[in-house]
């Protein structure tokens, strides 16, 4: 039985509901919306890294130069459309 | 067909790495796709019109509900290709099935939710705000839901023709789609709902 | 009657009827054509059912020529109704919907199939590979591509033509300004090809980065498939947001939501800023697989290898990352702020410098050439000099405080016609020319070659030039006639002269293409260019699985090596070659997609619903099939082999 569940991914399923757990005190505690802001961004960031290398195996064949170039490409476009987008549309500066 | 021994049985022909390596690629894709959602989300989110606004509707408890759901069910599919690595066929479509059960759990409480936010006054035509909402919800929800028919199929073929390298390859690629929808909901929890209830 | 008044053309005039008339005809002729000469079996097994990138690759190109020429009465009827001022050829109506089909048309419709053709054609032979990565999906993208296009054009005579402009921005095309069914057309035909192009992208980035010929390393690749490559990425991250773009759109008017409209908090300026964030990139999708295609004309016909390998890759990853950062320059005047202008100002002006990089290391590559004057040359070596006037206007453009000046001015529209026709109409001309033989065993006449590449570049400096002048005296455009008193007379009659060349030239191509196939010599080597590159290392015509032993690689100019320097390309013996079965599910599934997008347009939801029940159905029926394909017999290897050495 205990070979079904390896340790590595116990672990990281441990890790992601702490890390929502976290994430859930900006909803529970008062604070600011830079502090907030931040929180929702590293926990996020961290879940979404530990689903690929952890879940997802991207790293385990000789592609994993191009799986990495292709999320990293795609998260860099990704970041720059959002963070564009509202500097054009709703930040106004 | 050559079957190279050293790599796990969903790797083992050419075809099964091009699959896998396309596969990503699409991802890639997937992650624009839900960027422009969200560039769009963020860009309408306090455009709410005469309609109510995002802390008015939202409620903890189905949220969570739901991030807890997901983020079990990418664990089972993990557990599943596990499974299916050491290969252990029954454990192997336990695991696919307990998923797709807490995937369609998952559907049925967004669906409750949906219901509610139209009884609130917060239906498609509402806003700009509730628009944006409801269309990245639903993208998200209508992946989840095709995710369920096509992890159906594929626990029937491992059932009528056992571990092969294309019924592996087919479970290992569900699986990638699968986490990948877990990643999408991670950042609809953080940045949809409690952005807009903190 | 109610039920088919939907389907009536609500701005009916006798060309639109004379359209209609020519459509149905044609139609009939095919049909009774195929008929007559019983082609009907041949057509389904060898082309509608086909997964060979080849024959998929020249559908492409048959699509692209044909487009061509809608696209091209399109904008001869735009220089006519503007060649006189007070003109009344057409009506304001009518000038809206044919600038907007026209935008449409030529680069979804025209340029992006044939660059399309390009990749299909040429990649796999350029990394020595049998097929691309997923032989059927391409089948599918052809499909999926050519049964968007087909659904746009019928919305001539169906229902009435998308009138918003290609950028069809809202709120002009909301419900309320266009009431017709035609911008429904955009949203849908477009989705339905973009679903396809996305698919190429992601299948030819496969291809390229897993099937290479062995020894064959990223840099060692040849610069068209590095082109390729690179366009292929900017698709799969652009298209995406083309699609998210178009469904709000659609859900905007036929489903009554509120994300560009202009109340309940809608906002029609996101319709631009996303339009923009993939109508960018799009135009680097054009021009790097046209740049890569001058690349091998220039260095097969400067006959020395491409000088600045390195630096030509670099600039265009370097490209494809900036062409993401950008978009906002296509609206400083919408009123964001003057750091936000700033950032996408300095952005858009680096571009220049990748792209300047490019142009020297062609100058580079031609100095101490042996410079062969070919058709392909001839292109090539117009581009230069008018495509860098072209990027030097947008530099121009990029300085956002002048822009205020030339925004949605003819000077825009000289400016991208100047890069967009010597850079991707010359490139696909060029690589027409250089790629014929490769495909249909003769070559095109060169005398007729020269004297169309002539009469193309007189025809476009007569244009378009004239329209930076005009545009900086204010003509704006999209605006379907002008006073006498305005002065742009002169200036738009010889717009319009230039046009009538261009159209001379585009209908020398068809001559050149009808006589070189009735008179040209059929006795032609495999290389008749003596290129470099591997594609030309094949017979021809090609044999459909493309080399009968793996080519084996050293440098970047494996072919050239195997000629010049005694290296050995074909090792070893004939094996049995695994080929992917013909499909007809690709065609059937797209032709329910069409059915699919026709009635989503006309908002008939009971045929939405069953043809989309019909496509999840072939997806699922995909899912359960067992096809492993087929192998080629190492007898039959030696025997087409033989023949294909004899001929």
């Amino acid at each position: 039985m205990s070979q079904l569940f390896p340790m590595k991914q116990v672990l990281g399923f441990v890790f992601s509901l702490l890390l929502t757990t976290i994430a859930l005190a900006v909803y529970f505690l008062d604070m600011s919306f830079a502090v907030g802001m931040t929180i929702l961004l590293v926990t996020a960031f961290i879940q979404a890294g530990l689903q690929l290398v952890v879940f997802m195996h991207a790293g385990e064949t000789k592609d994993k130069g191009a799986i990495y170039t292709n999320v990293f490409y795609g998260l860099v476009i990704a970041l720059v459309t959002v963070l564009g987008t509202l500097l054009a549309m709703v930040w106004d500066m | 067909m050559k079957i190279d021994n050293s790599l796990p049985l969903e790797y083992s022909t050419e075809e099964n790495s091009l699959k896998i390596l396309g596969f990503w690629i699409f991802l890639g894709a997937e992650i624009m796709l839900f960027a422009t959602l969200f560039a769009t989300y963020f860009t309408l989110e306090n455009r709410t019109g005469s309609g109510p606004t995002g802390a008015e509707i939202f409620v903890i408890t189905p949220v969570l509900l739901e991030t807890f759901l997901l983020l079990t069910s990418s664990f089972t599919v993990g557990l599943g290709i596990h499974a299916m690595r050491i290969g252990k066929q029954k454990a192997m479509i336990s695991f696919f099935s307990i998923t797709l059960l807490l995937g369609l759990a998952f559907l049925g409480v967004e669906i409750f939710e949906f219901v509610t936010y139209v009884h609130e006054g917060a239906g498609i035509q509402t806003s700009a705000f509730t628009a944006a909402l409801l269309t990245t919800l639903g993208t998200h929800g209508v992946h989840v839901t095709l995710g369920l028919f096509w992890g159906l199929f594929i626990i029937l073929q491992v059932k009528k023709r056992g571990f092969t390298p294309q019924t592996t390859n087919k479970a290992f690629i569900f699986s990638l789609y699968w986490h990948f929808l877990d990643v999408v909901w991670i950042f609809i929890f953080s940045f949809i709902y409690l952005k807009g209830m903190m | 009657m109610d039920f088919f008044d939907r389907f009536a053309v609500p701005h009916p005039s006798i060309a639109i009827y004379a359209s209609m008339a020519a459509i149905g005809l044609t139609i009939i002729a095919v049909i009774a054509g195929i008929t007559y000469f019983k082609k009907w079996g041949y057509l389904w097994r060898e082309w509608l059912t086909t997964v060979d990138h080849k024959r998929i690759g020249i559908m492409y190109l048959l699509s692209a020529l044909l487009m061509l020429f809608r696209g091209g009465v399109d904008a001869i009827m735009m220089r006519a109704q503007l060649a006189v001022p007070e003109n009344t050829l057409l009506d304001a109506q009518h000038y809206n919907e044919i600038f907007t089909t026209h935008g449409i048309v030529m680069i979804l419709f025209m340029a992006m199939p044939f660059i399309m053709f390009f990749m299909n054609f040429v990649v796999p032979l350029q990394i020595g590979a049998r097929d691309v990565a997923f032989p059927r999906l391409n089948a599918l993208s052809f499909w999926l591509f050519f049964m968007g296009a087909m659904l746009f054009n019928i919305s001539f005579v169906v229902g009435g033509s998308p009138d918003a402009g290609w950028t069809s921005y809202f709120p002009l095309a909301g419900n309320e300004f266009s009431t017709s069914v035609g911008t429904n057309y955009y949203m849908i035909a477009i989705q339905i090809a973009g679903i396809g192009t996305l698919m190429t992208g992601i299948n030819f980035i496969t291809t390229i980065l897993k099937m290479r010929a062995p020894g064959m390393t990223l840099m060692k690749m040849p610069m068209f498939t590095w082109s390729a490559l690179i366009a292929n990425v900017i698709i799969v991250f652009a298209f995406p947001v083309l699609a998210v773009l178009l469904a709000m759109g659609t859900l905007d008017r036929q489903f009554g939501t509120n994300f560009f409209t202009m109340d309940n908090g809608g906002m029609d300026m996101l319709w631009a800023n996303i339009f923009w964030v993939w109508g960018h990139p799009e135009v680097y999708i054009l021009i790097l697989p046209a740049f890569g295609i001058y690349s091998e004309v220039i260095s097969t016909f400067a006959r020395r290898n491409l000088y600045g390998y390195k630096s030509m890759v670099g600039s265009m990853a370097i490209i494809s990352l900036l062409s993401f950062f950008v978009w906002a320059h296509h609206f400083f005047t919408m009123g964001q702020g003057a750091l936000t202008n700033s950032i996408f100002s300095i952005t858009t002006m680096a571009i220049a410098v990748p792209t300047g990089v490019k142009i020297f290391n062609w100058l580079l590559t031609l100095r101490k050439g042996k410079i062969v004057f070919t058709t392909p040359m001839l292109y090539s070596m117009l581009f230069i000099p008018l495509f860098t006037l072209g990027g030097v206007t947008g530099v121009m453009l990029a300085m956002s405080a002048a822009d205020y000046q030339y925004h949605n001015t003819m000077f825009l529209v000289a400016h991208f016609h100047n890069v967009i026709i010597p850079g991707v109409v010359f490139a696909m001309l060029a690589g027409l020319h250089y790629y014929w033989p490769k495909m249909f065993g003769f070559l095109l006449n060169e005398r007729l070659g020269k004297w169309t590449a002539w009469l193309l570049s007189i025809g476009f400096i007569l244009s378009f030039m004239p329209m930076y002048i005009s545009g900086l005296d204010g003509q704006a455009r999209r605006m379907y006639t002008y006073s006498e008193a305005a002065g742009f007379s002169l200036m738009n009659m010889i717009s319009f002269v230039g046009a009538a060349i261009m159209a001379i030239g585009f209908v020398l191509i068809v001559y050149n293409i009808y006589y070189s196939t009735r008179y040209e010599s059929r006795d032609i080597s495999n290389d008749p260019w003596d290129a470099r590159t591997l594609e030309w290392a094949t017979h021809t015509p090609v044999p459909e699985y493309n080399f009968a032993i793996l080519p084996d690689v050293r440098t970047n100019e494996a072919y050239w090596d195997a000629k010049k320097n005694g290296h050995v390309l074909f090792k070893g013996e004939f094996k049995k070659i695994h080929m992917p079965n013909n499909s007809g599910i690709p065609f059937i599934m797209s032709c329910i997609f069409f059915v699919w997008g026709f009635s989503f347009i006309f908002s008939l939801w009971i045929p939405v619903i069953v043809t989309t029940l019909g496509i999840f159905g072939c997806m699922a029926l995909r899912s359960f099939e067992q096809d492993h394909g087929r192998y080629i017999s190492v007898k039959e290897i030696e025997e087409t082999e033989t023949n294909l050495r004899g001929a």
